[in-house]
């Protein structure tokens, strides 16, 4: 079996947190291994049908916990095309062209780049050193930021449908494609991105939770066939394991960070990803 | 006005000429695709699903654009 269940156990609640904590699952997943001593790799076929199972329950725990939120986004996505208009006080309407505008771009750049980063960037030293520079890129979103970090009161959807405009959106859905190297986190550089916008850190989590679950709901779906076809043979038990122990971390983790934005910043992950970034540096290189 | 309709008429070509082309990636093996269009390669079977899903997307997104912007000024209610 090329994923036992026990790394299969480890790698599931590995990705469920690390995809929602701004320090970069995919990184994590590249390099834990190989700390580990696992014979297993980032290109390898089998472990990317395992990525698919963890992904897609990532992608469904968050669908759940922001569940009435998408429903009034739909609602409101539908209402628009119908009147042919964004009424102005339809925050509804407008987070949701938001999160398309915001998506498309990094659709877009996904679907071109992600087989050709993958396979450039696929050593855990590179993803080693780009965890560095994740949490640089953290600290410097942090020091850039445009608004003090402050509890906010209020339609948290509506703060962001009223603060950010059609071009942050592109920008910050654009960035994500950034998350395709391994050590670049796609919530870090999400959130970095809201701040930068103006959004404080508990509506930059909310706007990146949001723009995350189609992109990775989607990239699952997308290879969801090499699961359930050959290429699944003999790891969909361990994927299922996997995907069981995601959805377990992930549900926590996106519970523990909505309540952690309201009052904190990203500089913990950012401090995180450079210390373990530098100290997985070093360890490759020696 | 007349800048207007130009746009949403460009938006609905481009977004059509996108989605036949989608079909083209999607029906297409590499091999026979035209030589102006990425992914061509000779000899290959590999079929672009990836491309196809862009091009559909960037379609689409056109499509919705020309829908928003050929809409009619609205009368707003007086009363605020």
């Amino acid at each position: 079996m090329p994923i036992s269940y026990w790394q299969a156990i480890v790698l599931g609640l590995l990705q469920g947190f690390s995809e929602l904590f701004p320090i970069s699952s995919l990184g994590h997943s590249v390099i834990l291994p190989q700390l580990l001593g696992w014979n297993i790799h980032q290109n390898d076929s089998y472990f990317i049908t395992f990525l698919v199972a963890t992904h897609l329950a990532t992608a469904l725990v968050l669908l759940g916990f922001f569940w009435s939120d998408w429903v009034r986004i739909f609602r409101g996505l539908g209402r628009s095309l119908r009147d042919r208009e964004i009424a102005p006080d339809d925050t509804d309407a407008k987070l949701g062209w938001l999160l398309v505008v915001g998506t498309i771009p990094a659709g877009l750049l996904g679907l071109l780049l992600e087989h050709k980063l993958r396979t450039v960037f696929a050593s855990a030293q590179s993803a080693s050193f780009f965890l560095m520079i994740n949490g640089l890129l953290l600290f410097g979103a942090e020091a850039l930021r445009r608004r003090a970090p402050q509890p906010e009161h209020g339609d948290p959807d509506g703060r962001v449908a009223r603060r950010v405009s059609w071009r942050d959106a592109f920008g910050v859905g654009s960035i994500q494609a950034a998350a395709l190297v391994p050590g670049i986190s796609r919530s870090g550089v999400t959130m970095g991105g809201g701040l930068l916008v103006g959004l404080s850190n508990e509506d930059a989590a909310r706007f990146a939770f949001l723009l995350a679950t189609p992109i990775i709901g989607a990239a699952a779906a997308l290879k969801l066939p090499e699961l359930f076809g050959s290429q699944g043979n003999g790891v969909r038990g361990p994927a299922l394991v996997g995907a069981l122990c995601a959805a377990v971390t992930a549900y926590f983790s996106v519970r523990f960070l909505m309540r952690f934005f309201e009052t904190n910043r990203l500089t913990p992950f950012a401090a995180y990803c450079l210390a373990a970034g530098l100290a997985c540096t070093l360890y490759f290189l020696v | 006005m007349q800048r207007d309709r130009l746009l949403v008429w460009l938006a609905v070509v481009v977004g059509l000429a996108l989605i036949v082309i989608a079909i083209v990636y999607w029906a297409e093996p590499a091999k026979s695709l035209p030589s102006w269009l990425p992914g061509h390669e000779a000899g290959s079977n590999h079929h672009h699903v990836k491309h196809g899903i862009a091009a559909f997307l960037l379609g689409l997104a056109c499509l919705v654009f020309a829908w928003f912007r050929s809409a009619g000024p609205r009368p707003r209610s007086a009363a605020a």
